[in-house]
């Protein structure tokens, strides 16, 4: 009896530290990423808003936050900030992560997303 | 090996830069069969009435995949004036603007003004954003349209149908009709007969091209089922920026070229979205290709012929 409780609370443990355990993310790639940036400009650019806002700073920025430009309730309110693991989530699928996002635009590579978000991160700051 | 691979990407090279800056394309009624062929290769004694399509003109866009989408448009219609026998009217299959402001609505309906041709228009997704664009959009282009600004006409006796499915769009940006569209397309199809010649046009596609990229329309079977019982009906559709089409039945789908910027074929890069094309080079791709359609016992066949050499 006690060996199974011992059993249960290591298999606890273990869940709980694998749940921990930040997601093993491909390493970005700045240069492809700015190609790959070429396909966003259906809908955004670095310093102007467009169909979507603009990029520059996103990187650190909070969701939702740019004053002059109209997003979703739901994205102003997600209390989201961008950083690699929120921006790899957001562009597996925005509106899994935000159900009333404006944006449908995904990437089903995590490469792809990784070397986005590198540029996004090393020069769009 | 590497040879065919090399004559493939050619082929394809050369189609997708046929398709994304040219003008428009031209199609022709003659016995309720609809034929087209690019603008350019028109030619002398046709009969019936023809018309034309342009799409996805994007005006307001102004980035590296075509910093000067006011000039391609211009071309095209230019393209349009030297057409021989003057087109009955246009269809613009929409994003006639990049984000439905009113001076680039302005802008552009004043360049596609310059055909002297009364314009049937479609909205694309960058036409219409969000409530007030769309308010905006129907107080602009509603007049004699219905519910969310569908409407058909008749032209010699082929029925034409513009329908908008770019509002409340799907998984991935799929198009959607919604069933108050869907009642008004079944009540306005009841009278007709089934020999009539069918025209619909939207700005997504409304055949599951890629629903990965939300290219195609979530409830278009709907729509199709109600055409079903049609001897003739063409689908003339926008949003992909390059040509495809399909014949299924006694229906051929169609996609049409913009005028603003290419976009990647389906599988060819990891999403959609405009396609940069070395400078320089467009001249030469625009002279390059041609493609050349004929009409069968089918409504809408379309020949290809030898692209590159």
């Amino acid at each position: 009896m006690k060996t199974r409780t011992r059993l249960i609370c290591i298999a606890n443990v273990a869940a709980l530290l694998l749940a921990a355990a930040p997601p093993v993310r491909a390493e970005g790639d700045a240069d492809r990423g700015e190609a790959l940036y070429q396909g966003c400009q259906d809908c955004h650019s670095l310093d102007k808003n467009d169909v979507g806002p603009r990029h520059r700073g996103v990187f650190g920025r909070r969701a939702g936050s740019l004053p002059d430009y109209p997003y979703s309730e739901g994205l102003k309110q997600s209390g989201i900030v961008w950083d690699e693991a929120s921006l790899d989530k957001w562009l597996s699928d925005p509106q899994a992560l935000v159900p009333d996002a404006k944006m449908f635009y995904h990437l089903s590579q995590a490469q792809d997303r990784a070397d986005v978000i590198a540029f996004l991160k090393e020069r769009a700051r | 090996m590497a040879g065919n691979e090399k004559a493939m990407l050619d082929r394809r090279q050369a189609l997708e830069c046929m398709v994304w800056a040219g003008a428009g394309i031209i199609w022709t009624v003659a016995g309720g069969v609809p034929t087209s062929r690019l603008i350019g290769e028109a030619k002398a004694g046709e009969t019936g009435f023809s018309f034309v399509q342009i799409s996805d003109s994007h005006i307001g866009f102004s980035k590296p995949a075509n910093p000067d989408a006011r000039g391609t448009l211009k071309e095209a219609i230019d393209k349009i004036l030297a057409i021989p026998n003057k087109p009955a009217f246009m269809i613009h299959t929409g994003d006639i603007t990049h984000t439905a402001m009113p001076a680039q609505f302005d802008d552009a309906m004043q360049l596609i003004g310059g055909a002297g041709l009364e314009v049937h228009y479609a909205p694309g997704e960058h036409d219409i954003l969000d409530a007030a664009t769309n308010k905006a959009y129907l107080e602009r282009f509603g007049k004699g349209a219905t519910g969310g600004g569908w409407y058909s006409f008749d032209q010699a006796g082929v029925h034409f149908v513009s329908l908008v499915n770019v509002v409340d769009l799907k998984k991935n940006g799929l198009g959607y009709l919604g069933p108050d569209q869907l009642a008004w397309l079944d009540d306005d199809l009841r009278g007709k007969s089934n020999s009539t010649p069918i025209v619909v046009f939207s700005h997504i596609p409304l055949w599951m091209i890629a629903p990965e990229w939300g290219w195609g329309t979530a409830d278009s079977a709907q729509a199709l089922q109600l055409l079903a019982r049609f001897g003739s009906v063409t689908v003339l559709n926008g949003h992909i920026h390059q040509l495809m089409q399909k014949v299924e039945g006694a229906v051929t789908f169609h996609t049409a070229r913009s005028t603003a910027f290419p976009q990647p074929a389906p599988g060819t890069a990891p999403a959609p979205g405009p396609r940069l094309v070395p400078a320089g080079e467009l001249g030469k791709f625009l002279g390059i290709a041609e493609v050349t359609y004929a009409s069968t016992t089918s409504p809408l066949a379309i020949v290809d012929s030898a692209l590159a050499q």
